[in-house]
């Protein structure tokens, strides 16, 4: 199955936020410039303009835009979101294709959206496949990312505002609707070292990785028949490479957290075939500033707690997660725990083949009171997923 | 017993009449009853089998992306040619952020290459092959599970990845390749299993006129829900298809699912209305005055227009299938009545005992609707059998003149077959109505004699010649009446079947007359006939010809002057014909792609290969003719560029309006006029000089009708413009056929193998073979109703034969008579088939009138009101004498047969 063969090749895809902040590796002595497959490397001392390298970058193997975000309602009601753009170029080749720009041949374009309606835990997504072509495309001039009726673009500053901001327009089939505009309310974080984000000893195994851990989000959703004006807060990540993660692994937890004292955090655990936790495998503080600052494995612990089956694919997902680490700020140790909104938030990869779990928590911290919101990701957990990765 | 305890059980005495009465009579006359039940059952199949067979034809055209999209909420298309890629983007602007998938399609045709030099038009199937985006179909799978994926058909078992290996897992390569191999090619299963296919096979068709070696790159996935795909279907990347058909960046049409969700009718109802405003929304470059960009179509829409292209066509058949049943309807009702007649005593018994006449009528009708119930339960059995054969006759017509069908079988369908247990019992009920009422009329003191006196006397109405004449005069008056017209220039000639059959039931009635003037006429005083005893035997009953002689005399005439008729317009037909391919086909060669095997193909050839065919050097003349549907308002027509003169010069049209002048010849004068077939003409009501917009990618162009010409070719019209003009609206020189003139004295044969060696996806026809081909083509669309005439030929003589045995029967006690005065077995059945005879020659010569007059309805009114085309007049005389030597020899040996038999009825016998 083509999606299925793309997520294949993109494995890093949906658990690839964290890969590239393994920003502690040392830098390799010779960087080459192209993959054996002829795909661009990421440079270090690469020097990024914006808004073009918020846009497309087709000679790396691999982007995607990667969104998720909270919601609330005037009157309290709560919604998680998900909204991610997927690029993944073709193996290069010569022999002789009928590609047009229409419907072109070069790249496939994969699309999930997600909803969940925290109040009575429905949830809704939808995966959507596209050639690169009229239905499907990112620019390289900004970024400006479409797929079907989905898109994210770039928008002008507001009125008064010099912050340039994004347009997000989305939904499920036609049961929700999303028209949500997003304004960085942090400067943009480009992880790695040099711009460079190494993820394993290979010199071709780097990314480069920018995000926005905080976006404030304003807009309309239009869910059971019902437009709702929505306010909340959102996660961005934009990250483009051409090489693929290592063996041995066969998925990995990762989640974002958005912590009400304006500090950001990303965690993530890579599991291994063994069942023990990758080496690779780190946490990073955001400060209020934007600065970051990384942990290794041995310095933090994710423990799973509680098991939650999906009735779609069978797989086993732990039903929560609570990370131990030491606060940068003040040095002491502390308990987050992440408790998902709802624990029905897998995706059933209809077109990708792949199930994963990617869901809005609530963050509690040692006294049970919520302290921010953070989103979820578990992959590799359904059966089908075994022995393909 | 009296009346009041018989009112009080009705149902146990219609049960005991029909016991002993009805059902003791049938088991009596086994033969007889047989006959009557396969007769009535031969005209119910054989409209059975019309009927089934439409409906298959019918369902085979379809929209072939259904099986692999679900039915989509809606779809766009062109007015005329191709919709250009960029609307597309434009409508999915247009939307914003609505959830709703656009699919795009590209359809077109295809073949196999030729096996043999010899093979003849139409033998090969033509494919649809659609083009589609099989990266986008997939998201459908949300929608519709299919039974397979696209892509990993021809993947190596194992071939699942286990590593992130930077380089491209085997099955991923593997679907790269199928995905960006432009000569992949999705199949049916029901093909791949009948060839052989499997991934990897090579499929080499032809494509416009290339012969492609295309590779199977596996089955096309459907839903397991859903029908199969049929073995014509073949599906395509949309890109690859679009460059081997030389359409890059065009597509026939646009399919809309809208996203699941609620008020799928009214969100379909605003995107239609916002599809059909930008549809006048030109861009820059198009007029504001030009004619819509496309046409909105909900799957209904497109449903019924695979069923109102034919629905002329297959409204005809199913009236010539009733023919064997209204010459049945005649025969039931003389086989009921007969039976009046014969068990008239028991009924005089019956009405003695008390039975009131009701019950009596009652107990007849119940008969007759039995009868009718039998008939048509064994009709079903023969029509389901013939169906299949029709079906292929019928798919065969279809094919020819409307648009691919691959219908090999007609199924079952019970709608047809309830309508067809109606249609027979109400014909046997309705043929029972007049006996069970002169049955409920006997009297209780009803003389028990036999003879003259008693026999029926018949529907008084077949005495009344002049109801025949009044009826006569109905049938011209009818024939003033426009026929109905219906949506997309549909006309049924409603006026002109009424006044036919107004002139059949006349003809039916002096038919009568005839036979008692002839009989008199031949045994006046004098006449060869009026000496011997057979012949004045045989004349003693039809100079007074009973009711009976009358029905039967009816019924041939019926068949014979409805089989007469369509021989005369058939006969008329093939000569117009022949006049008009003469004319038509003056040039020397005439080539189109080899993949045209039908009247719907797409297949068209590439300018770079019709320029190296004209440029050879032994032709002078070459006209590149061009063609496309276009979609006027009222309905779709062929638009035909060409060179004017040329058709002038080596068609040789027959005008029915002659252009003015020459202005339309002279390329210089010619832009803003047409040319029209007299089918256009008379479907859109539009004569030389009328104005019109066709609708082209280039938008609307205003054009004036120059002259009118008849044209054989379709009946949906067509219209002819100079190429130049054709070119520059289609922004296209793909040409559907070349006629090639050649130099005086060049070797014509010679010069097709030539061209067939250089470029084998083309088919080049000599004028003599082609010529052939159109009549061969033209009279196989003709085959069933040879078919349809000949059963009804068939009930008619069954008729007179089942006439004379009731006869007969009748005057057994004559018969006695007259072997006990000395008539032998032989002269008695002599007599019976110069009585026959007669009552045949009556029949034929009434009948052979009348379709001369059925003749000149069907050729002037039905056929031109239906199709628009003007037929010489030609009377097929050898024909006609052959049916009328067919008809009254079988008349007179049927006749002599059932003398034979009558000559050894013993003097006193039931039945």
């Amino acid at each position: 199955m083509i999606a299925l063969s793309l997520l294949r090749a993109a494995v890093p895809l949906l658990g690839g936020i964290f890969t590239v902040l393994l920003v502690g590796v040392v830098q390799a002595v010779d960087v080459p410039r192209k993959t054996p497959e002829g795909f661009a490397v990421p440079q270090p001392g690469t020097r990024f303009t914006f808004p073009r390298d918020h846009g497309n970058h087709p000679d790396f193997a691999l982007e995607w835009w990667y969104l998720t975000g909270h919601l609330f309602e005037t009157n309290g009601a709560r919604y998680g979101f998900q909204a991610t753009f997927f690029r993944r170029a073709s193996p290069r080749s010569t022999a002789p294709s009928a590609a047009t720009q229409g419907f072109g041949d070069d790249q496939l374009y994969l699309a999930h959206m997600a909803l969940l309606d925290a109040q009575t835990g429905e949830f809704r997504h939808q995966e959507r496949l596209n050639r690169a072509g009229w239905d499907a495309e990112a620019s390289l001039q900004t970024l400006d990312v479409k797929n079907g009726n989905w898109s994210l673009r770039l928008a002008p500053p507001a009125s008064g505002s010099a912050e340039p901001t994004l347009q997000l327009e989305g939904g499920i089939r036609a049961e929700a609707a999303f028209s949500l505009t997003l304004t960085p309310a942090k400067p943009l974080v480009i992880f790695g070292t040099n711009g460079v984000s190494r993820k394993a000893a290979e010199p071709t195994a780097a990314s480069h990785y920018l995000t926005f851990t905080r976006l404030k989000v304003a807009g309309s959703l239009t869910w059971q028949g019902k437009v709702r004006e929505v306010t909340g807060e959102a996660w961005m990540d934009h990250e483009f490479s051409s090489s693929q993660l290592g063996a041995g692994q066969v998925g990995w937890d990762w989640a974002s957290v958005q912590l009400r004292d304006g500090r950001e955090l990303m965690a993530y655990r890579m599991r291994r075939q063994d069942g023990t936790t990758d080496p690779f495998s780190t946490l990073a503080w955001i400060d209020r500033q934007g600065r970051v600052q990384h942990f290794g494995p041995s310095e933090y612990s994710w423990e799973p707690r509680g098991v939650w089956k999906s009735p779609a694919s069978g797989a086993e997902y732990p039903a929560a997660i609570r990370l131990r680490l030491k606060d940068p700020e003040t040095g002491r140790e502390r308990t987050l725990d992440l408790q998902p909104l709802a624990p029905a938030q897998e995706l059933n990869g209809a077109i990708g083949g792949i199930p994963y779990w990617e869901g809005a928590c609530r963050v509690l911290d040692e006294q049970g009171q919520e302290i921010g919101q953070a989103f979820l990701e578990m992959t590799g957990y359904a059966a089908t997923m075994q022995g393909r990765l | 017993m009296s009346a009041a305890p018989l009112r009080s059980d009705l149902p146990g005495v219609v049960g005991l009449l029909w016991r002993r009465f009805t059902w003791r009579h049938w088991c009596l006359a086994p033969v007889q009853s047989a006959i009557l039940v396969a007769i009535l059952s031969l005209g119910v199949g054989v409209f059975f089998a019309i009927r089934l067979a439409n409906r298959a034809a019918v369902a085979s055209f379809q929209n072939f992306t259904d099986l692999i999209t679900a039915e989509s909420d809606g779809l766009i298309s062109p007015a005329a040619g191709l919709l250009p890629e960029a609307v597309l983007t434009e409508l999915r602007t247009a939307f914003g952020s609505r959830p709703v998938q656009l699919i795009p399609v590209l359809e077109t045709t295809a073949a196999r290459p030729r096996q043999s030099e010899t093979e003849v038009i139409g033998s090969r199937g033509t494919f649809q092959l659609l083009g589609l985006d099989l990266i986008a179909v997939q998201n459908l799978a949300e929608r519709r599970r299919p039974d397979r994926s696209w892509f990993d058909q021809s993947a190596a078992p194992g071939a699942s990845a286990t590593s992130r290996d930077t380089s491209p897992s085997p099955a991923a390569s593997k679907f790269w390749d199928t995905f960006r191999n432009p000569r992949s090619v999705f199949i049916s299963e029901f093909l791949a299993r009948r060839e052989g296919l499997s991934p990897g096979s090579e499929l080499p068709l032809i494509l416009n006129e290339q012969i492609v070696p295309l590779r199977v790159a596996g089955v096309i996935p459907t839903d397991p829900a859903q029908p199969q795909a049929p073995a014509e279907l073949m599906v395509m990347d949309l890109p690859a298809l679009q460059r081997l058909t030389g359409l890059t960046g065009q597509v026939s049409r646009i399919e809309f699912i809208l996203e699941d969700g609620p008020q799928r009718a009214e969100r379909w109802q605003e995107l239609r209305a916002l599809l059909e405003r930008q549809a006048t929304n030109f861009p820059g470059a198009l007029q504001a005055s030009s004619s819509p960009r496309w046409q909105v179509a909900s799957p209904a829409d497109r449903r019924e227009s695979g069923e109102v292209m034919t629905r002329a066509f297959r409204l005809n058949l199913t009236i010539l299938s009733l023919l064997a049943l209204v010459v049945g309807l005649y025969l039931i009702f003389q086989a009921l009545d007969g039976a009046v007649v014969r068990r008239r005593e028991e009924i005089a018994i019956l009405r003695s005992l008390g039975v009131p006449p009701r019950l009596i009528q009652r107990a007849w009708l119940c008969e007759a609707a039995v009868l009718g119930l039998a008939g048509g339960v064994v009709g079903l059995l023969l029509g389901w059998l013939g169906a299949q054969g029709a079906v292929r006759l019928v798919g065969r017509t279809v094919n020819a003149l409307y648009y691919a069908t691959s219908a090999d079988r007609a199924a079952l369908h019970s709608t047809e077959v309830i309508l067809a247990l109606v249609v027979s019992v109400l014909t046997s009920v309705l043929a029972g109505w007049l006996p069970a009422k002169s049955a409920a009329e006997t009297p209780p003191a009803q003389s028990l004699g036999r003879g003259h006196g008693t026999t029926f006397i018949g529907p008084r109405l077949l005495r009344r010649t002049g109801l025949a004449w009044a009826l006569v005069a109905v049938g011209f008056g009818l024939l003033t009446l426009p026929p109905w017209r219906l949506e997309a220039g549909l006309r049924i000639p409603v006026a002109a079947y009424a006044a036919a059959l107004c002139w059949t039931f006349a003809a039916g009635i002096l038919g009568g007359s005839v036979l008692k003037h002839l009989s008199r006429w031949a045994a006046r005083p004098g006449s060869p006939l009026s000496g011997g005893a057979v012949a004045r035997l045989a004349l003693s009953h039809v100079r007074e010809p009973s009711g009976r002689h009358r029905l039967a005399v009816a019924g041939l005439v019926c068949a014979v002057a409805m089989t007469a008729g369509m021989a005369i317009l058939v006969g008329s037909f093939d000569t117009t014909m022949r006049g008009w391919i003469s004319r038509t086909f003056q040039a020397d060669l005439y080539v189109s792609s080899d993949g045209a095997q039908s009247a719907s193909t797409e297949n068209r050839i590439s300018p770079a290969t019709w320029r190296s065919v004209a440029a050879h050097p032994e032709v002078t003349h070459a006209q590149v003719i061009q063609a496309a549907r276009v979609q006027l308002p009222e309905g779709e027509t062929m638009l035909v560029g060409g060179d004017l003169e040329f058709f002038r010069e080596f068609a040789q049209p027959a005008w029915l309006q002659e252009p003015v002048d020459n202005s339309i010849f002279v390329p210089a004068t010619t832009a803003g006029q047409v040319l029209v077939s007299e089918a256009f003409s008379e479907r859109f009501r539009l004569r030389r000089g009328d104005k019109l917009t066709l609708p082209t990618p280039a938008g609307g162009q205003p054009v004036t009708i120059a002259g009118v010409f008849s044209d054989y070719g379709n009946e949906r019209g067509s219209l002819i413009v100079d190429r130049a003009h054709f070119a520059r609206w289609f922004g296209n020189e793909l040409a559907s056929s070349l006629i090639l003139v050649l130099r005086p004295g060049a070797d014509i044969e010679s010069v097709r193998a030539e061209l067939r060696a250089a470029h084998p996806g083309l088919a080049v026809f000599t004028q003599s073979y082609l010529r052939g081909e159109a009549l061969r083509i033209f009279r196989q669309t003709f085959a069933i109703t040879y078919a349809l005439e000949l059963i009804g030929v068939t009930v008619a003589v069954a008729g007179l034969g089942f006439t004379m045995v009731s006869l007969l029967w009748e005057r057994r006690g004559e018969l006695t008579t007259l072997r006990a005065l000395g008539l032998t077995r032989r002269e008695l059945a002599a007599a019976a088939a110069l009585e026959g005879l007669f009552t045949a020659v009556s029949g034929v010569a009434v009948g052979l009138l009348a379709s001369v007059g059925l003749g000149w309805v069907l050729i002037h009114r039905v056929n031109q009101q239906t199709f628009g085309w003007t037929l010489e007049t030609d009377r097929p005389w050898g024909q006609l004498a052959g049916l009328a030597i067919l008809v009254l020899a079988a008349a007179a040996v049927t006749a002599w047969g059932a003398g034979r038999w009558g000559a050894q009825l013993p003097a006193e016998q039931e039945e």
